[in-house]
């Protein structure tokens, strides 16, 4: 194949795309884009610790005998804390969220979960990624439901909701409309410039009738791919950080975010994952080592997002498919837990600080911390206040938003 | 190509995962109906999937001494991805097609997610030796099925504190379908189904302490069920039919319902006491399943797209990663299903990333030999033998089973490699391969 597409016929096709591709006219037709909503220009990014992040090692209640008398291989010495609060302090190697926290940039949710917690990786993050209830099983994810929830007469482009990963979770796919995944925008790009796709997507399409409704579906989903990769490579060429990032492939993740933040795409959810924290063994180095990839990687990213004034504009949420035991295991590691924290960075947060009170260890469930707030009332939130839509279409039942933006 | 051809082949794709030319030819000299004798004729015998030798066998009493020992014995996943391996290259190479497919539907059907790869080895042979005999015989054998035992916490499931998981599942998943029973049955039916655990040795065993011999109260029906049962009663509820009916035509015909039909089928399906085989024969000799209007309108699963390669090119992957690595992409990854409802399939297969990567498979595929070794041979023989003129219809008709002709033959004559009678061929069947429409079977 590579002999059969020569470079005059790739020039010759190249050239004939219609430049109107890359204006995002679609852009219009998404209503919760429009000025009057006052949401414009806000972007949520999604940030997964998959695995199962230990939220007690992560904010530790450097005051409490509980935790430490659960924990004699594992925990944090009150020493060695990043102090914020009086009992409250940041695991050593996040200075970085420290910083965001002193100057009112991070709220710390604590015993964030919900009802008869799972403790399946898959099924509870299944649960995250589908709002669903413990025992419900949604085939849609929730920023899909968002995003289906702003389908008109048609629907937003598929780079509305981006997920830097080379496939798409279920969080990101609605019964209509879907978020597309990409781990390299200049490889989604070259894979659509193919002359042959290329040609394709000038096509006639196909009539939408009852036949060929799936015929219709896959040129409709290319040529939304097509779009979406020429827009997002135009994009991403408008801005080149200038920021030093770590070498960490998460910091690469958020570098290729800022860029897009920065040059004012259009997208509105960013869902990106940092994998590992299982640690079921041996969980001291490991925890500290993730906590460091994400902490410097999140430093750099705030830094870049400041540089440029959409810090104000952009929220992240940080969360894990649930916590860890509050006893250590007998290898010096924990368990698949329950509740646990969720944070959240903005530069533009209405609560900073400890959003609510430190995790009682006294009152666990199953020795594991008990949720205080469900996590599809921080979903809730996102929708109503900032991304700008009414929650309960997404939730299917009302969650009572808190109050952090 | 003719109606016939083009019958046989829909044939294959549904019930199989279609097949190389030649054969398509070959059965094509004769007609529809011998094809599906055939179909039927070679899934008859079959051979397990025994890639994995028993990790316990052999053991002694005092090595296995707890069962969270055993299951450490058990635990796998790098043997679970040799063992998602040695299935797809069996439902490439194998003999028993429909038996395969039948053997993936169940897969879906009874979803389960342990790490124990032996134990879903033991799973995988136990629905491909059921796959096609009485759905009873398969529930049953499904309900004392270790791995879905532990996947379902049926083996926490005691007398005196009960665990609903299977039951409930049961019932929304397996059986009934939602809205058919009530949360007491489910209660009721857990309490029949305490006890049924996992042996040390890795094997089903009942537990009689831990058992309730109580009276149950379950669907209507009032006695000291235990769980064998629970399994009859739900038999004898005519919308278990009805619901398997439904799953199985939405995988096999068409994911639009037609409802007089599907009572139809159900109607035998109940009256022949479940006979999975009387069920498929009813599709497969049906007119309807001919129907225009049907071919060509299934989104291939991703296991499907890669067997399907596998057919048609004898593929040999240089390393076995690149073989999970796609599964993954795609959103399908044999023995690691979402959750316990499976894979949802249909449309939901397709995403701007997914596509995009089936669209770019054949070039990655068939054109570089860098991932997999691809052998040409049977497919530049299939089609050398076309005058020129008619080729790329061939080509076309025989990748897609509803090929735009009209839309597409200009596109890829225009970039089409000239330089010689293979590289011709080549360069259709990779471009036709690109297509959106190859992902409709």
């Amino acid at each position: 194949m590579k002999d059969s597409f020569k470079r005059r016929d790739f020039i010759k096709t190249a050239s004939l795309v219609s430049s109107s591709w890359l204006v995002p006219n679609f852009v219009k037709s998404f209503p919760v884009l429009s000025p009057e909503s006052g949401n414009e220009g806000k972007v949520l990014v999604i940030i997964q610790l998959s695995g199962g992040n230990d939220g007690l090692n992560t904010v530790v209640p450097y005051q409490n005998d509980i935790y430490y008398s659960n924990r004699p291989g594992i925990n944090i010495s009150p020493d060695k804390v990043i102090p914020l609060t009086d009992n409250m302090g940041l695991h050593p190697n996040l200075p970085g969220l420290a910083s965001l926290y002193d100057e009112g940039a991070l709220s710390i949710i604590n015993s964030v979960g919900y009802p008869n917690p799972n403790r399946s990786h898959f099924r509870s993050m299944d649960i995250w990624q589908t709002a669903s209830d413990a025992n419900q099983y949604l085939q849609s994810g929730w920023v899909g439901r968002w995003l289906d929830a702003n389908c008109q007469e048609s629907c937003g482009l598929p780079s509305m909701a981006i997920e830097i990963d080379d496939s798409l979770s279920l969080a990101m796919k609605g019964e209509k409309a879907k978020g597309l995944a990409t781990n390299d925008i200049n490889r989604l790009y070259r894979h659509t410039r193919n002359p042959f796709f290329q040609a394709l997507a000038k096509q006639p399409q196909p009539a939408q009738n009852h036949n060929h409704d799936k015929v219709a579906y896959l040129y409709k989903t290319f040529i939304e791919t097509t779009k979406s990769a020429s827009y997002l490579y135009e994009k991403s060429k408008v801005y080149r950080s200038g920021v030093l990032y770590p070498r960490s492939p998460f910091a690469r993740q958020l570098k290729t975010i800022a860029q897009l933040i920065v040059a004012n795409a259009h997208t509105r959810v960013y869902y990106v994952s940092l994998g590992g924290f299982d640690t079921h063994a041996g969980q001291k180095w490991q925890h500290a080592r993730l906590l460091k990839v994400y902490s410097e990687a999140m430093a750099a990213f705030i830094k870049d997002l400041k540089r440029h004034n959409r810090f104000e504009d952009t929220v992240s949420m940080t969360f894990s498919e649930f916590g860890r035991r509050v006893r250590q295991n007998g290898s010096n590691g924990t368990d698949h837990g329950a509740a646990n924290n969720l944070f959240i960075v903005g530069g533009n947060l209405k609560k900073a600080g400890f959003y609510n009170q430190a995790p009682d260890l006294t009152d666990l469930d199953q020795g594991d911390i008990k949720h205080q707030v469900d996590f599809r009332q921080v979903y809730a939130t996102l929708i109503d206040n900032w991304l700008g839509y009414d929650s309960r279409k997404v939730l299917s039942t009302r969650f009572n938003p808190l109050n952090f933006v | 190509m003719s109606t016939e051809k083009r019958s046989i082949q829909h044939l294959l794709l549904r019930a199989g995962f279609g097949a190389k030319p030649e054969v398509i030819d070959r059965l094509s000299k004769k007609n529809t109906k011998h094809a599906i004798t055939y179909l039927f004729k070679s899934s008859e015998t079959f051979t397990d999937l025994d890639h994995l030798a028993n990790p316990i066998k052999g053991k002694k009493e005092q090595e296995l001494s707890k069962f969270k020992i055993v299951l450490q014995i058990l635990r796998s996943r790098k043997q679970l991805k040799e063992l998602n391996v040695a299935w797809l290259n069996k439902m490439a190479t194998d003999q028993a097609q429909l038996r395969e497919k039948m053997t993936l539907f169940w897969h879906n059907h009874f979803a389960t997610k342990v790490p124990f790869a032996y134990l879903m080895q033991v799973q995988n042979n136990t629905l491909r030796k059921n796959a096609m005999v009485g759905f009873g015989q398969l529930l049953h054998a499904v309900a004392r099925d270790p791995a879905m035992l532990i996947f379902l916490n049926n083996h926490q499931n005691r007398k005196n504190a009960p665990n609903e998981n299977f039951a409930r599942e049961l019932m929304e998943l397996f059986t009934l379908g939602e809205g058919h029973y009530s949360e007491h049955d489910i209660k009721e039916a857990a309490r029949a189904f305490t006890g049924w655990q996992v042996s040390r040795r890795g094997k089903f065993y009942f537990n009689q302490q831990q058992h309730d011999y109580g009276v149950k109260e379950f669907l209507g029906r009032k006695g000291k069920f235990d769980g064998g049962d629970i399994i009859d009663i739900l038999l004898e509820e005519k919308q278990t039919a009805t619901y398997i009916t439904t799953k199985i035509y939405r995988e096999f015909v068409s994911t639009t319902t037609d409802d007089k039909i599907i009572s139809l089928l159900a109607d035998k399906f109940y009256r022949s006491n479940y006979d999975i085989q009387g069920l498929l024969k009813d599709i497969f000799t049906a007119d309807w399943f001919y129907d225009e209007g049907l071919i060509g309108t299934k989104i291939v699963s991703p296991v499907e797209l890669i067997v399907r390669y596998k057919k048609l090119f004898d593929l040999e992957f240089s390393d076995s990663k690149h073989l999970i690595g796609g599964q993954k992409i795609m959103g399908q990854m044999l023995f690691f299903p979402p959750n316990v409802a499976g894979w949802p399939g249909g449309k939901s297969w397709i995403d701007s990333s997914s596509l995009l990567f089936r669209m770019n498979l054949p070039k990655i595929l068939l054109n570089d030999n860098r991932l997999a070794k691809a052998d040409w041979k049977p497919v530049l023989n299939a089609f050398k033998k076309y005058p020129p003129a008619d080729l790329n219809k061939e080509i076309m008709n025989s990748f897609i089973q509803n090929p735009d002709l009209q839309a597409h033959l200009g596109t890829i004559s225009s970039y089409q490699d000239l330089s010689s009678l293979e590289s011709k061929i080549k360069s259709t069947v990779i471009m036709t391969m690109s297509l959106p429409e190859f992902q409709l079977i």
